[in-house]
């Protein structure tokens, strides 16, 4: 029937949609801590190509953190992954730079499982409210990257 | 409130379609529940620091002034303006966007101007002045903090109504009268199997007869 084709339709869109919007702030490529720092504008391309602009404040605060070589692995915007099937939010971590970031904020140990860092709604604030442009949420309804 | 149910041919295949319909329209209502949490998590910590810095702006301000009054006090007010009103000073404000669970939200930044002179001599002013103009930057600096905050929270708040239209439409008419047309299906082919059995039931009592 052609109204259950259309209904089909505006609910898959409305998914679509939904995901389209709230991963269209995912930037393109990312960029190294030491390469935005050496940046007049320190920003990436977004997918649908806006730009993300990273506050020099943020950046400075994550440097003073690391190491030289640390700056040269870090790569931003940190993922802050929120999944369907999960309830709580996990960084998306490559190595232990973001662990020791993530650590340093949250002021508590923390561990990565399956290159992903566990964090719970509170803590996500405080994560948040240190790093408001250098993390970013991703919506997946699997497991990504 | 009795839901609406979906004008569907009694079929099994309607069926089936129906149920991939209701767990496509749970998927999209828990990343939009999702979507929403963080949202209004960003809208109360963007409402927490907004106050905060209306109380910062408040007291920078008055600081500033009064600041300003007592250099006025020492120097005079016509020697100070004088002084003051060929002053110019650039400021460097880096705008830019960033995003926010699907929200464009504004990001200022004021560039710190690496020029150490203000434009006034410093052989006719005194500290006071220097005083007053330091306590005006650190002003200008919470304004421009306070209208990004400012224009989150309108952001944020508008966001998080239309997503809040969705979540409803998903939790309180979408996805019920799905449920309900599933039921209405289920138990008209419990109801049909039911018919099905008597019947037999009948045509063997009447063959049983003969």
């Amino acid at each position: 029937m052609s109204g259950d084709l259309h209904y089909e339709r505006v609910l898959h869109e409305c998914l679509r949609g939904e995901l389209r919007i709230v991963n269209a702030g995912l930037p393109r490529s990312r960029k190294t801590l030491a390469t935005l720092l050496r940046e007049e504008y320190p920003l990436v391309i977004c997918s649908d190509s806006s730009i993300h602009i990273f506050k020099r404040r943020e950046l400075e605060q994550i440097a003073t953190i690391l190491d030289t070589d640390e700056q040269e692995a870090l790569l931003l915007p940190i993922f802050i992954e929120l999944r369907v099937d999960q309830n709580e939010a996990s960084v998306i971590c490559q190595g232990e730079v973001e662990e020791k970031i993530i650590s340093r904020i949250l002021n508590m140990p923390v561990t990565s499982e399956q290159e992903r860092i566990t964090i719970y709604r509170p803590q996500l604030a405080l994560l948040r409210k240190a790093l408001k442009t250098t993390t970013q949420y991703v919506f997946s309804l699997k497991t990504v990257a | 409130m009795p839901q609406q149910l979906i004008k569907v041919r009694p079929t099994k295949i309607e069926l089936i379609k129906l149920k991939r319909r209701l767990s496509l329209a749970q998927r999209v209502q828990k990343i939009v529940k999702d979507r929403l949490s963080i949202l209004t998590m960003e809208f109360l910590q963007a409402g927490r620091e907004t106050v905060e810095a209306k109380r910062k702006l408040v007291d920078e301000l008055s600081q500033a002034y009064r600041a300003l009054s007592i250099a006025t006090g020492y120097h005079g007010y016509i020697v100070l303006e004088k002084e003051l009103i060929a002053t110019e000073a650039s400021v460097k404000v880096t705008a830019g966007l960033r995003n926010i669970a699907g929200v464009k939200t504004p990001s200022f930044e004021l560039s710190k101007n690496e020029k150490s002179m203000r434009g006034y001599s410093l052989v006719d002013t005194s500290s006071c002045l220097d005083h007053a103009a330091q306590l005006s930057e650190k002003f200008l600096e919470t304004v421009i903090e306070l209208a990004e905050l400012q224009r989150n929270l309108e952001l944020l708040g508008m966001e998080i109504n239309r997503t809040k239209r969705i979540t409803n439409a998903l939790e309180y008419i979408i996805i019920p009268s799905l449920q309900a047309t599933i039921s209405y299906l289920n138990m008209k082919f419990e109801e049909r199997d039911r018919e099905e059995k008597a019947r037999l039931k009948h045509v063997k009592v009447l063959i049983a007869r003969r």
